[in-house]
């Protein structure tokens, strides 16, 4: 192929604005001067940076306009006669034009007219925001603010003020305590709870409930939900014959992790290199498993040294975009195109990540070394017991030379082990690879662990290990960690990050709809010793998390993605989350936290019809387990979750989509456990709620929705039961179908008749928008 | 509280917008006016597309869509369309280093002993004006030779199955990017609002029943809106997922429940005024629908005897090539955009001469007929019919080589694949493969000049349809991909 094919290729790659930038651009019109950040730097990277940015190799003529020195050569600051660069982007010479006449984009006049009204402004020029240490300054209530609760809302307050918008009014109890019990738990709040503070007054009891939710075991769980689909945990190696490893004991770890509010930079350091710091345990090691999600090939006939680039590749990526943000994946094959980040910046992260005891490919059963056993009492690990411990060596076997197979494969770890990293004592010697080839190593220059320079915040810190590694993460100088660890958390429970790309913090990003906010919280989550607890309790106890969701249509138009939050959030919940709102509406949920991953219900022969595995369903408890526990296969992972947007685990994945489709509808109208929990839901109506239709429906109601039903509602329910009633009355045979829905036997005293009708009517109720929303 | 009609007035008047933004809610990209009308009109529709980005096309398309009948495992081309008479002269001789060197060699065989060529077990004869040359076990396929457009000359990266098949999908051998159907779904819409833009089906090969997996990601839709994704029918349970009613369910008590449910809504829409619930009320409608139409695009007892003979006897077997090839039809009539057949059982590692002639008798006169059957009901012409795998197969036999029996290895630096129907040329073989069906001798078709072409063929322009995603605009063809003019009506 030839030079100038690539080049074409690559031209077509980046030119649309981004959307998000236009949107904070549009909110922000108000302001007269040109702003760098928000205006020029975008403009720039969008249109200029292919050929005059960060990547050496499609540099031309020796420009970078994403540095400010290199800029400098064709602007001059407030003169716009003597800068080479408004020139060019005004001739129509096409030998001089900028961007020359075979680019794909070309600038409008009013893009021509901003960057000379920049330089003529004195072309004020910063690094990119993220990279830009984090401010410190918190900002003032304005006087006029009587709304604010915490220093939150002063940001969110000031940002309405000034759009001449005002917030809304505060949601009703019954509303925020579903909105809260959701956030933190993941599960809908429990009836007593909610019958308890609906009945008391003050807004201490709201207090008192985040308080508790964050010490039930439920909080870690969530959370947990969460990390593991950044960390693309699964239970199976994901290519191919997709075979299972053993990996639980790392996801208890984590949901441990977060009911003991372990502290973030701790969080990260164990499970970067758990194994090498200084004071290691058994859990700092057991951690550690977080660098060994990544999919494991086994296929026969791969070739050892390739799949091992990928996995270590894979670790790199991980890490760029959980910790700093940033798409460094891009700079595998070539100089990122749009971020200071070099190809051989890549390798050099790659060096921290290339040394573990590992073999490229697969045992093709059960756990790849370096793999530690895991004590029977595991959870429960005596301080004698809680040790780093050395994993047994690789030995590898060749298992069908004599049919000239020369693939040799390492043993497999049991079920009762875990994959760890463990460095070798000579270790591995990293050289760039061209276009990211396993086999394409430039020799001529070793490369060592070393961080971006465009990152290196504090020349003291060099770090050369993993642990080192994780030092210079969790340093609270570093620009990045804090503000993409906060960032992630408002995402969770705003449905939009601050800086809405949550997986880049880069040059194409989104910028923050509120920097200043941004700011704040990652000052206050490192001052606070890194307290995710406290984190989520300060933003739950705030005004803008606490208001109504309802929404004018003014204001739907005005701010459709709720970016500016003159309202509260309203998000769609996650598969997992309806799934388990209707284990716990029903009282079919198993609480029980931890162990192996369980296999509820799938659709027949969920893997067989396309693999070569069998699906084989648990029975009992098992079957209702938390979602977060059911078995993730990730070649085929389980549908009904896949559904509702979850992340499919086979790369880390950090923002999920929120959609809302006919396909949604009919998991939630006909999938077997939500149609065993209507029944249980309305088993339990006869049995709690009261003696009359009116009451157990009222019962049902509230105890998927919080709220009671309003009169209107009542009658709509209460006619359709009839009608029900009705219709069962004249097909019974149908009535005894439907209640033998599902492993749970239906209750032999009621009416069948009466329990299919009111079966009905509780599915209903799971269907109802504001059931499959957090608003 | 706001009146519901008053509602409605804001509604059409001013929530236009704000919906056409963030609609990203139907089912295969279709468009919200459709979606609202109501239009429950399921089967056989005027074909138009519906949804879709309004820069496609980019020219005046010659398909409207495509049939991929995607052979897993990795078809041998020399035992099928590669014909390759003069190594039968070579039989047991040693492949050249020069040819085959061992470093290109996968682990599963680079320890043998020796490598010896190992000629097709097959005879080969012309068929048709334009002379392709056929094995004697396509003899179905053989009526068809004027209408295929065989291509000896393809060409893959990679060596084991994931990541071959995972590029074949999507350009991409690193999972994550959004597979072929994915894309079409969401530059071109589809033709029926009720059904989906990208249906993936899959069935079990007789060759070898053990073969290689499937994995959802093939028909994933990667960084696109996961309502881009192939929707899977199954050969099991419930076509489509939750499909049907549960049982006690019947149809009038699922209206009732949908009634009141709507209802129910429509009041939380009046008091919290979120259109969000508007879009939440038109999907579950348009699920009723699905539930009406699916059903019926199964439903093949309007089919005639000679046109499911002509599938053979497993047209009305559910879960087999041939039944999926008559839905691929009735998919095809009813609007769908890109339709995808996965057929298992082409990883002939050993025992390939009997395990080729299972694969063949499953896939001969189904895939024959489909082309016949398109014809007589005047689709074939705007309707792209692909045949291929993802990867081919070592000339040199894997294992021990006697006449009757040999293996082959995997083999990525040449393949065959074909094509037939709209735009593309019939009753031509484009390309060469090198004397041993090594390398490429002449006209090399990569991966990405496939998909360069189908696209060409559906009015895309492949290196102007990207699609942002972390600050990158993306391609299904990434940097490469050039248009097989020579292939081309």
């Amino acid at each position: 192929m030839s030079l100038s094919f690539v080049m074409r290729g690559l031209l077509t790659l980046c030119n649309l604005p981004l959307v998000t930038a236009l949107i904070v651009v549009l909110i922000h019109s108000t302001a007269a001067a040109v702003d760098f950040e928000k205006e020029v730097r975008p403009l720039l990277s969008n249109h200029c940076f292919e050929c005059h940015g960060p990547d050496n190799a499609t540099r031309q003529a020796d420009l970078r306009l994403d540095i400010r020195q290199s800029a400098m050569t064709v602007i001059t600051p407030g003169k716009i006669k003597q800068s080479e660069l408004v020139h060019r982007i005004n001739s129509d010479d096409p030998d001089l034009m900028m961007p020359p006449p075979d680019a794909r984009s070309s600038l409008t006049t009013e893009q021509k007219q901003l960057l000379t009204q920049w330089i003529k402004a004195g072309a004020d020029f910063q690094q990119h925001w993220s990279f830009q240490p984090v401010k410190q300054e918190i900002t003032k209530p304005h006087r006029s603010d009587k709304w604010s609760r915490n220093p939150i809302d002063y940001y969110i307050y000031n940002r309405l003020r000034s759009e001449g918008l005002h917030p809304s009014a505060p949601a009703d109890k019954a509303t925020l305590l579903r909105r809260i019990s959701f956030d933190l738990t993941g599960l809908p709040p429990k009836l007593d709870d909610a019958k308890r503070i609906l009945a008391e007054d003050s807004s201490v009891s709201i207090e008192k409930y985040i308080d508790q939710l964050l010490e039930s075991s439920a909080y870690g769980e969530h959370m947990a939900l969460y990390w593991l689909e950044a960390s693309r945990y699964a239970d199976t190696d994901g290519y191919q014959n997709d075979r299972t490893r053993h990996h639980h004991v790392w996801r208890d770890w984590v949901i441990m992790a977060f009911n003991k509010n372990m502290p973030y930079d701790q969080f990260i350091t164990d499970q970067l290199a758990g194994d090498q710091k200084p004071n290691a345990t058994l859990k700092s090691q057991i951690a550690t498993a977080f660098c060994r999600n990544h999919r494991i090939n086994s296929e026969d006939g791969s070739i050892p040294a390739e799949w091992h680039v990928e996995n270590v590749a894979d670790r790199v990526d991980t890490f760029g975009t959980v910790f700093l943000g940033l798409t460094v994946s891009c700079s595998r094959c070539h100089d990122h195109k749009f971020d200071p980040i070099s190809q051989k910046d890549y390798y050099k992260l790659f060096a921290y990540f290339n040394n573990n005891a590992e073999w490229g490919i697969g045992p093709n059963n059960g756990n790849s070394p370096p793999f530690i056993e895991i004590p029977k009492s595991w959870p429960n690990i005596s301080e004698d017991l809680d040790k780093p411990v050395t994993p047994e060596p690789l030995k590898l076997s060749n298992a069908r030379k004599e049919a000239g197979n020369g693939l040799q494969r390492p043993q497999p770890g049991s079920a009762t082990t875990l994959m760890v990293m463990h460095d070798l004592e000579t270790p591995r010697k990293t050289y760039l690879l061209s276009r990211g080839q396993y086999n394409l190593l430039d020799q001529s220059e070793q490369l060592y662990p070393t961080v971006p320079s465009a990152l290196d915040f504090n020349a003291e810190l060099q770090p050369r290990t993993r642990y080192e590694l994780a030092q210079w993460l969790t340093h609270p100088e570093h620009p990045l960690t804090a503000r993409v660890a906060v960032n992630r958390f408002w995402q969770q429970i705003f449905g939009l990050g601050i800086v809405e790309s949550s997986e880049n913090f880069g040059s194409q990003g989104s910028l923050p709809s509120h920097p200043d906010l941004l700011d704040y919280l990652a000052t206050r989550f490192i001052q606070s010793k890194w307290d995710t607890k406290a984190l989520l309790k300060q933003i739950l106890l705030s005004a803008t998390y606490q208001q109504s969701s309802k929404v004018s249509p003014e204001l739907i138009l005005r701010d459709p993605n709720n970016i500016l939050l003159a309202r509260g959030p309203r998000n769609r919940l996650s598969g997992f989350a309806l799934r388990d709102q209707a284990l716990v509406a029903s009282g079919l949920y198993t609480e029980e936290i931890g162990g192996p991953s369980v296999r509820p219900y799938m659709p027949p022969r969920i893997w067989r019809s396309i693999s070569n595995n069998s699906y084989k369903q648990d029975t009992g408890t098992k079957l209702y387990r938390r979602s977060l526990y059911t078995y993730w296969r990730r070649t085929i992972p389980p549908p009904t979750m896949m559904n509702f947007n979850a992340a499919g685990r086979e790369v880390c994945i950090v923002r999920t989509e929120p959609t809302n489709t006919p396909l949604q509808a009919l998991t939630l109208l006909n999938n077997k456990i939500f149609i065993e929990s209507a029944r249980n839901l309305a088993q339990q109506a006869f049995q709690y709620g009261g003696e009359s239709d009116e009451e157990r429906i009222k019962y049902a109601f509230q105890t998927v929705l919080t709220r009671l039903p309003t009169q209107h509602e009542m009658q709509i329910l209460t006619e359709s039961l009839a009608l029900f009633q009705q219709r069962y009355a004249e097909h019974p045979e149908q009535a005894s179908v439907l209640v033998s829905i599902g492993e749970s036997d239906a209750n032999e005293e009621m009416d069948k008749q009466q329990l299919a009708a009111l079966t009905m009517v509780a599915s209903t109720i799971f269907n109802l928008d504001e059931a499959i929303t957090k608003r | 509280m706001t009146k519901l009609s008053d509602l409605q007035k804001t509604r059409n008047l001013q929530h236009r917008r704000y919906f056409l933004n963030r609609m990203s809610t139907s089912l295969g990209g279709l468009g919200l006016a459709t979606l609202l009308s109501g239009d429950a009109n399921a089967h056989r529709i005027n074909q138009q597309s519906i949804g879709g980005l309004k820069s496609l096309p980019h020219h005046r398309p010659k398909a409207k869509r495509i049939i991929y009948l995607f052979q897993s495992g990795g078809p041998a081309q020399m035992d099928l369309y590669d014909y390759k008479p003069q190594l039968l002269e070579r039989f047991g001789e040693e492949v050249p280093k020069s040819v085959y060197p061992d470093d290109r060699k996968t682990t599963m065989s680079n320890a043998q002993a020796s490598f010896p060529v190992a000629p097709s077990i097959f005879k080969f004869s012309q068929h048709g004006e334009g002379g392709n040359w056929l094995p004697e076990t396509l003899p179905r396929l053989a009526e068809v030779a004027d209408d295929l457009c065989i291509i000896n000359s393809f060409h893959t990266d990679a060596i084991n199955h994931d990541p071959a098949a995972t590029l074949m999908q999507s350009g991409a051998q690193i999972p994550g990017r959004p597979s072929i159907g994915s894309w079409l779904g969401y530059g071109l819409g589809n033709m029926n609002a009720n059904l989906p833009a990208f249906v993936a089906m899959s069935s079990r090969g007789t060759g070898r029943p053990g073969g290689q997996p499937l994995y959802d990601r093939l028909w994933g839709s990667g960084f696109l809106p996961s309502r881009f994704q192939g929707v899977k029918f199954r050969n099991q349970g419930d076509p489509v997922l939750d499909i049907n009613n549960p049982g006690g369910v019947d149809d009038v008590t699922r209206r009732a429940m949908l009634d009141s449910l709507k209802r129910l809504n429509e009041l939380q829409l009046s008091t919290t005024g979120n259109p969000d619930i508007e879009t939440r009320i038109a999907q579950y409608e348009l699920a009723y629908r699905m539930q009406m139409s699916i059903p019926k695009i199964l439903d093949m007892s309007d089919e005639p005897k000679h046109i499911l003979d002509m599938y053979g006897p497993d047209a009305l077997k559910t879960g087999t090539y041939a039944y999926n090839c008559l839905i691929a039809r009735r998919l095809a009539e009813s609007g769908v955009r890109f339709i995808q057949l996965f057929h298992q059982g082409w990883d002939h590692h050993g025992g390939l001469p009997g395990a080729m002639r299972g694969q063949c008798k499953d896939t001969d006169a189904p895939s024959a007929a489909l082309i016949k059957d398109l014809k007589q009901r005047g689709l074939f012409d705007d309707t792209i019919i692909v045949w291929g795998g993802e990867f081919g197969r070592t000339i040199y036999s894997q294992g021990n080589l006697t006449k009757e029996k040999y293996g082959r290895d995997h083999h990525p630096s040449v393949m065959s694949i074909w094509l037939a129907g709209g735009g593309i040329r019939g009753g031509i073989t484009h390309g060469q493969s090198d004397d041993y069906s090594v390398n490429v001798a002449e006209n090399g078709v990569h991966v990405h000049d496939l998909h360069a072409t189908l696209m060409h063929l559906m009015g895309i322009n492949h290196e102007q349809f990207t699609y942002r995603y972390q600050g990158r605009d993306f391609r299904l063809t990434d940097v490469h991909g050039t248009v097989v003019q020579d292939i081309l009506n």
